[in-house]
């Protein structure tokens, strides 16, 4: 499809083409091994079609037959690397409890890491948005505007909006060790007689914990505690 | 939170003159022009016959008159030839009698009743036109064409009826002032339809739905209709008397009264007594033939006063446009109270 | 601006009150649902509102001030009854005649590409149309006026779910593309949360909750804690109560900021929930005024030590 083959790529590109296998690795795609192998090749890639080689078996998810590289002008109007339009389509799960403009968010942050987005690519305009899925604008722009405070989207007047930006890759060893961390909390819970809802239960609330500590809002440990309550 | 944003309008709205009144006029052509073309197609049914049966009746009639000597059989059997179209045309004047009530009813109840009955008044008086003037613009039109219609259909009545009318042939058993007869021709078909229209387009507003109101329309049209026959019609201007004599020719005698000598009215019986004295001139157990001038010539000489009171058919014309005039009033209070009724209705 | 601004507002149907003391200030730019139960005065209180009733007590004006049914309100205003009334012996072309004739403004081009969009043919008769393809009949017809504000009553109750996506896109669509502003009316809350920003709960002809969702949602918790303890917060602007033998649930008026009591867990309330609370419980009401934003203490004279 592309002709940029031999074209070389910059140490962002590296980056970029990591955390995608990082994320293929946690759906469980990859096996540790080659996990390691891929990255390994990516880092030491020189063209583009290096890079696309490591995807070659993983298209039939659905991802792009490679990643698709920014063009060198960054997208003219109307899309951006993919062509015109957006490459991505929202769903919604009116089930979920999930507030929808969360939904949104996170399908983004979600398609970032698959690398179903990347940058410069050109996010569903407003009004599609309402047309497809018959939900109001606000809702849209409420995402678009947390997408803009978390720096991962810049809008354009009169174009729409555009991803700037990719999200943090965390370097591989420390993924590796972050992982080997988890897998001996896992250990631990289960020998403390914790079972796969509860241990689930307490990073939930533990995650909740963090993010409100984060944000800079109060509650007085009340939840953290009453969760172990709950569980024994 | 963000609002949405409203893009610049290029219209402005700060002079907000009304939608022009003639925007309405395909709406009510539209909407209505079933009713319209059933009207169209019942006078036009009744006018192509009339047409045709006034033709040979007129041919009849001028046959008729033109026959010299007037006294002889084959004039008479002109004649006769001519009376058998009589008793068709009084026919037809009964019919007649139908077709304002109908065409008020079927075109002037269900505007308003329809609405309502549907909920498309939910629709249509929320639209930038406005409810009453949407009313207005409904009802003039349509009362302008039917009264329009009928106007036109009483003209070729009247021509037709026109021979049956005459002194010469006929025996004077008609006359222009004849309830059965006025009310169909000169302004007087059109002034009962357009009334006709008008209380059907009030019945429709009150009752809501359309079969209702047009039976209401139908009852309080023939009410109307026989009331102003029977009793209003007479009265329009004070009317004449004569005694002792017939009143003149194409009179419509209202009523008849013998008095005796000291001036109290008589009852039939009595005369019947009187008139058993001279068993020539009694015509029958105990009637007394009326109009009948020996009879009448017997009485007065016995005392007896016979008093007619009538209308002189000069007065054909002031009666059509008295009673054209207070339909017309009597149509425009109907409309205008359906438009206030409007204005004023709640959901 | 606010489209439709009511004070003291009520109807009464023979001795019977229909809407009372209704008082509210809808602002422009939203689509506001008017949720309630059957009866609730959702009906009398939209027919105010386009000015096919006059009210009994107080007054309605609609998009800045204009009286409700008079000219510059309906020049304004894009209503669809309930039942999507149009006239059903007429072509669908000539209802678009019509409506052009009784409106100032009409985009005849717009009506007519939305409804070759929606593959609803010219030529059939209204009557003829499918429920679905009526209502979205009816919908263009009021959207092609260019109204500031399209009021729309129970316009889904008769539709099948992918009729009523279809509905809801298109009015969601002209918000975007237009600027108008909604007020539709539903008895069923579940596909509301998607598509309102702006709530109004009438319950037995009161309002009884009026304010932005948004707003709504963050003054509002559920506290979930011992069935014991429940009692002791009955005064506290507590709306709601739910309790098991052991466990209670408070819905509370409440922010994220507000002190959680020890032993309890503050959960967020979704629209559905809070909105059956507040129906369940006649005399609560929350409506915006200068008590909003503040935040509310929950706990006073109890010792605020961490237990465990």
């Amino acid at each position: 499809m592309y002709s940029d083959q031999h074209l070389r790529v910059s140490d962002a590109e590296r980056q970029a083409v990591s955390g995608q296998l990082a994320e293929h690795f946690a759906a469980g795609r990859l096996d540790q091994a080659e996990f390691d192998d891929r990255v390994g090749r990516a880092m030491s890639a020189k063209t583009r079609g290096d890079l696309r080689e490591l995807f070659a078996d993983l298209s039939e998810t659905g991802a792009p037959a490679g990643p698709e590289l920014p063009r060198g002008d960054g997208g003219t109007q109307g899309g951006g690397p993919h062509g015109p339009g957006s490459p991505i389509e929202f769903r919604l799960d009116a089930a979920s409890g999930v507030p929808t403009y969360l939904q949104l968010v996170h399908q983004v942050e979600h398609a970032l890491r698959l690398g179903y987005l990347t940058l410069g690519d050109q996010l569903p305009k407003v009004r599609d948005v309402v047309a497809s899925l018959a939900i109001n604008p606000n809702t849209v722009l409420k995402a678009y505007k947390e997408l803009e405070t978390k720096g991962l989207t810049a809008g354009r007047p009169g174009q729409g909006t555009f991803i700037q930006a990719t999200l943090s890759q965390v370097a591989l060893p420390e993924l590796a060790g972050l992982r080997k961390a988890l897998l001996g909390w896992l250990v631990a819970a289960d020998g403390a007689g914790l079972d796969e809802d509860g241990m689930v239960a307490l990073f939930t609330s533990a995650l909740r914990d963090f993010h409100e500590r984060r944000s800079g809002s109060r509650t007085r440990g009340g939840a953290a505690s009453s969760e172990t309550e709950g569980v024994a | 939170m963000t609002a949405l944003t409203m893009p610049a309008r290029p219209e402005q709205d700060a002079s907000l003159r009304p939608v022009p009144w003639r925007r309405m006029a395909w709406v009510t052509w539209r909407q209505h022009r079933f009713a319209l073309a059933g009207v169209a197609a019942l006078l036009g049914a009744l006018a192509a016959w009339l047409w045709l049966e006034g033709l040979h009746a007129h041919h009849a009639y001028a046959v008729a008159a033109d026959c010299h000597p007037a006294s002889s059989g084959a004039c008479g059997n002109l004649v006769g030839y001519f009376l058998t179209y009589v008793s068709t045309a009084q026919t037809i004047a009964i019919v007649l009698q139908a077709v304002p009530a109908l065409i008020g009813a079927f075109v002037g109840a269900p505007v308003l009743a329809r609405e309502m009955e549907t909920g498309t008044f939910r629709y249509a008086w929320t639209q930038g036109f406005g409810r009453w003037r949407w009313t207005l613009a409904k009802l003039v039109p349509l009362a302008i064409a039917v009264a329009a219609a009928a106007g036109a259909f009483s003209v070729l009545f009247s021509w037709y009826y026109q021979p049956f009318l005459t002194q010469t042939v006929s025996f004077n058993f008609q006359v222009p002032l004849d309830s059965g007869l006025f009310d169909l021709r000169g302004v007087a078909f059109a002034a009962w339809t357009l009334a006709a229209f008008a209380i059907g387009a009030l019945a429709g507003m009150l009752i809501r739905r359309v079969v209702t109101a047009l039976a209401a329309t139908l009852a309080v049209y023939t009410g109307l209709a026989l009331a102003v026959g029977l009793y209003l019609r007479e009265h329009y201007l004070t009317p004449l008397l004569v005694k002792n004599a017939s009143p003149p020719a194409s009179a419509w005698v209202i009523g008849q009264q013998w008095y005796a000598r000291g001036g109290q009215p008589v009852s039939q019986s009595t005369l019947g007594q009187v008139l058993q004295t001279a068993p020539q001139l009694a015509g029958g157990k105990g009637g007394i033939p009326q109009d009948d001038p020996t009879v009448n010539q017997y009485l007065v000489q016995h005392g007896y006063t016979l008093w007619t009171t009538y209308q002189p058919g000069s007065r054909f014309w002031p009666f059509q446009w008295i009673e054209g005039g207070w339909l017309l009033a009597l149509s425009v209070l109907l409309i205008a109270a359906t438009v206030w009724l409007v204005r004023r209705r709640a959901a | 601006m606010n489209v439709v601004e009511a004070s003291g507002l009520g109807k009464r149907y023979g001795g019977t009150w229909a809407l009372r003391e209704c008082t509210l200030a809808i602002p422009a730019g939203h689509v506001a649902a008017l949720v309630g139960p059957n009866g609730a005065g959702k009906t009398t209180l939209l027919n105010l509102a386009v000015g096919l009733a006059a009210p009994s007590a107080g007054a309605v004006t609609v998009l800045g001030g204009r009286p409700a049914g008079s000219p510059a309100a309906l020049d304004g205003i894009g209503f669809v009854a309930q039942d999507t009334p149009l006239y059903k012996n007429l072509s669908v072309a000539d209802m678009l005649h019509v409506t052009r004739n009784l409106n100032r403004r009409f985009d005849q081009p717009y009506a007519q590409a939305r409804l070759a969009e929606l593959g609803i043919p010219l030529k059939r008769k209204a009557g003829k149309l499918s429920g679905g393809q009526q209502a979205q009949l009816a919908l263009t017809l009021a959207l092609a006026r260019r109204p500031r504000l399209l009021v729309l009553d129970e316009p889904v109750a008769m539709l099948d779910p992918i009729a009523r996506h279809d509905f809801m896109a298109l009015v969601l669509t002209a918000t975007v593309d237009d600027g108008v502003s909604v007020l539709l009316s539903s008895h069923v809350l579940t596909e509301l949360e998607r598509v309102a920003d702006y709530l109004i709960l009438l319950s037995r002809g009161r309002v009884q909750m009026a304010g932005e969702v948004d707003d709504l949602l963050a003054s509002h918790r559920v506290l979930t804690g011992p069935a014991a303890e429940a009692g002791r917060y009955a005064e506290r602007p507590v709306v709601h109560v739910r309790r098991g033998e052991a466990q209670a649930h408070l819905l509370v008026r409440a922010g994220p900021d507000d002190p959680v009591p020890p032993g309890w867990e503050a959960h967020p309330v979704g629209l559905e929930e809070l909105a059956l609370a507040y129906l369940r419980e006649p005399g609560a009401a929350a409506l915006p005024g200068p008590a909003r934003g503040q935040a509310l203490p929950l706990d006073t004279g109890e010792p605020s030590e961490v237990t465990r």
